[in-house]
């Protein structure tokens, strides 16, 4: 199954960037391991012809020469879903864009970069109200939005929302931001 | 500065020793004063697995504390039934067991050792083993059943004070002991300050008790003389359900993290033993070679550990005492340890009691008591291993909650369970009181109102210890607002809900980011979201 984009996470960053390049003549799919896509954000999105793969994962990935080729998901493994462009946005620790254990922090999709303390004693601020460090930590990204694996940048595949290093909503309201690098994502592709 | 005498007996800690002097002294008739500069349970007391210890453990190297266990255990089986799980438990023999010399050969000398401290231990078949206990390691070789338990030790502690008060005890929380009433060589009481209004008093009586834990060491220099303690703390890991349901143990020499305790909705993995300065014991934490030790170990005993959401860490500190004539303190001594310290320092009207354990406060107290009533020259006989704990009048929360109220509610039941009888004193009498405000432990409005206003209840922490409000799966994320406004209420300070909402998460941040990682991280992140997003300077003094 081929489409123009593919996004991976229908929370509000995923669900925007699928919105405003549906609007745009693009084909695109969605996969989210939510039960449902993202409220309003979405509504209108399956009407204009996008695709959603609810309460679904991807299992595996095909990556040739820094771009991806295709994802295979859980629920739809024997079909390849192959696009163009890939977006994730599969946010932070909660919703498992990031995945932590005693001692490292990694992405666990396509094993991004990801910016962490190696320290763990230095992931949590002393007092709860304080700024807690591990909410900084995220993938890296180039100034077109794309993260890397092992240092070498993935051509095709852009990152937006709190699974970026820096971006949370939990301390302090980053909406806008969230917003602002979810439409730079959609210019960029759109000029492509 | 107010000056009172009239108490035959005053004791200082409200630990679970503390509690259980003040109970059989007032018991015995005697006008008693608890004071506790905390809240009750605070230390060692609320930090332990809360095991109902059989004595197998002790049973091959101190047949001593073997015995006393296994009576003290038949005797809170009876005396506090509301507070008791009667779990059974496992002594499990690995395969690695072996290599280390504690095979099979070792079961023999071990179950030999606990029939003859008079425990019941029964070899049984590894499959019978694993048909009883389902998430214990299945590659066991040998398994031993005796009668261990869980023991909730906030609800035993609770019911020791309440019954204290019902027998005329006064009872004094955030009360700190700031120096003693001499006379000459004689202790005549104590000069003490409350922590919360910083008021200052003075109260009399011929006999004062220190019970108070590792802290007793500071109390002891403080009345002049000199007890050679030594703090050993003890890390703790709890999981985020009740993974097992009989207490595993590992049958071999008492080692770091193998003991496995389920409580109430939770498992308790324990414990360690590091000796710390005493500046430490106010400000413990658990170390991540603490965390390794104890999971690596966990594993061994129950496998699904590894998988499982860890919930937090905590520590608490044994208050190990040495032997009086070896001065290097290398003997030290589990056992109980009762100091006159008229015979032994020349200070009169002052006796301390210390080291010891959970499992053996009851005989402590005991000791303790005799030894004030021999001061006082009173023959009144000890009844507390007879006398059943308010709250364990009646056995089985079925029958309790069931004679309260006919069909009982979650929330009701979930009372009757934490207090027994005494949960008659509960007042259902509006639909909110009956409203859950925390869903993972079933506590009830009604709870918290009867917990501030006839069980000693400040803070949040202290409603925790009383009530388990904000210790189940979601550390207090959906309830703690809800709670902390109720409390406020109660208190009838409803403007001191924020501040009390906002020490509570601090507390359990803290037991929280020693294990923060994998599904506990997920929780702390989600947890700063429900109480930071878009109002970062909500929880700033």
């Amino acid at each position: 199954m081929k489409f123009d984009v593919i996004i991976i996470g229908g929370g509000h960053a995923g669900s925007r960037v699928a919105c405003g390049l549906q609007d745009s003549g693009l084909k695109c799919a969605v996969i989210t391991s939510g039960r449902s896509i993202h409220g309003t954000t979405l509504a209108g999105f399956e009407k204009k012809g996008g695709i959603v793969f609810a309460d679904d994962q991807i299992t595996n990935t095909c990556i040739q020469d820094s771009k991806i080729v295709c994802v295979r998901t859980e629920k739809i493994g024997q079909i390849a879903l192959e696009a163009e462009h890939y977006v994730i946005a599969t946010g932070k620790f909660f919703s498992k864009g990031l995945v932590a254990d005693m001692k490292k922090v990694w992405e666990p999709i396509f094993g991004l970069d990801v910016e962490y303390n190696e320290d763990r004693s230095a992931w949590y601020a002393e007092s709860f109200a304080d700024h807690q460090p591990f909410l900084d930590f995220g993938v890296k990204v180039d100034e077109s939005c794309r993260p890397s694996i092992e240092g070498k940048t993935v051509k095709n595949l852009y990152a937006v929302g709190e699974i970026l290093a820096g971006v949370s909503c939990a301390e302090k309201d980053d909406l806008a931001a969230v917003d602002a690098g979810a439409d730079k994502v959609i210019d960029i592709i759109k000029a492509q | 500065m107010n000056n009172h005498q009239d108490f035959d007996v005053i004791v200082i800690g409200g630990g679970i020793t503390g509690a259980g002097t003040a109970r059989d002294c007032s018991m015995r008739g005697l006008k008693v004063l608890l004071i506790e500069r905390h809240d009750i349970a605070n230390g060692a007391t609320g930090r332990n697995h809360g095991l109902l210890h059989s004595g197998a453990r002790y049973a091959v190297k101190d047949a001593e504390s073997a015995e006393e266990c296994i009576k003290e255990n038949q005797i809170l089986r009876k005396i506090a039934s509301h507070c008791v799980d009667d779990t059974q438990g496992l002594f499990i023999t690995l395969p690695e067991d072996a290599d280390t010399g504690y095979g099979l050969d070792y079961q023999k000398t071990f179950v030999e050792a606990c029939l003859k401290s008079g425990i019941s231990a029964k070899v049984i078949d590894p499959k019978d083993a694993i048909r009883m206990e389902p998430s214990v390691n299945p590659t066991l070789i040998g398994a031993v059943q005796v009668p261990d338990g869980s023991v909730d030790p906030f609800r035993l502690c609770s019911s020791n004070v309440v019954d204290a008060q019902l027998h005329g005890a006064k009872v004094l929380t955030y009360t700190e002991v700031t120096g003693f009433l001499k006379n000459g060589d004689t202790i005549e009481g104590v000069k003490v300050r409350n922590a919360i209004t910083g008021e200052e008093a003075e109260y009399r009586a011929p006999v004062t008790v220190n019970a108070a834990g590792i802290w007793g060491h500071n109390i002891a220099q403080m009345a002049g003389v000199n007890i050679g303690m030594y703090p050993a703390k003890g890390a703790l890991l709890v999981f985020a359900h009740r993974v097992n349901n009989v207490v595993i143990n590992r049958c071999r020499k008492s080692a770091d993290g193998d003991i496995l305790v389920p409580g109430d909705s939770v498992t308790v993995i324990g414990t360690t033993s590091t000796k710390v300065p005493f500046e430490e014991c106010d400000h413990m934490h658990v170390t991540p070679e603490e965390v390794d030790l104890l999971l690596r170990e966990g594993c061994a005993l129950c496998p699904s550990l590894a998988t499982t959401r860890i919930l937090r860490a905590y520590a608490g500190v044994r208050p190990l005492v040495a032997a009086d004539d070896d001065p290097t303190g290398r003997s030290i001594s589990r056992g109980i340890v009762c100091l006159d310290h008229e015979t032994r320092d020349g200070v009169k009207g002052f006796i301390s009691i210390t080291g010891g354990k959970l499992m053996t406060y009851r005989l402590m107290a005991e000791i303790a008591t005799d030894a004030v009533c021999k001061k006082l020259n009173s023959s009144a006989q000890c009844q507390t291993a007879t006398t059943p704990l308010p709250g364990s009048e009646t056995s089985g929360v079925k029958e309790v909650s069931k004679k309260l109220w006919g069909s009982a509610t979650q929330g009701q039941k979930a009372a009757a369970g934490r207090l027994g009888s005494r949960a008659a004193e509960v007042e259902f009498s509006s639909p909110e009181d009956k409203q859950l405000v925390c869903e993972c432990e079933n506590v009830t409005l009604a709870e918290i109102k009867y917990a501030v206003k006839h069980l000693n209840v400040n803070t949040m922490e202290d409603l925790r210890r009383r009530t388990r409000v904000g210790m189940g799966t979601c550390q207090g994320t959906f309830c703690i607002h809800k709670a902390a406004k109720a409390l406020a209420i109660a208190k009838g300070e409803p403007e001191s809900a924020d501040k009390l909402a906002a020490d509570f998460l601090d507390e359990r941040w803290k037991g929280m980011k020693a294990v923060g990682w994998g599904d506990t991280l997920r929780e702390m992140e989600f947890m700063q979201k429900v109480y930071k997003a878009g109002k970062p300077d909500t929880y700033k003094d």
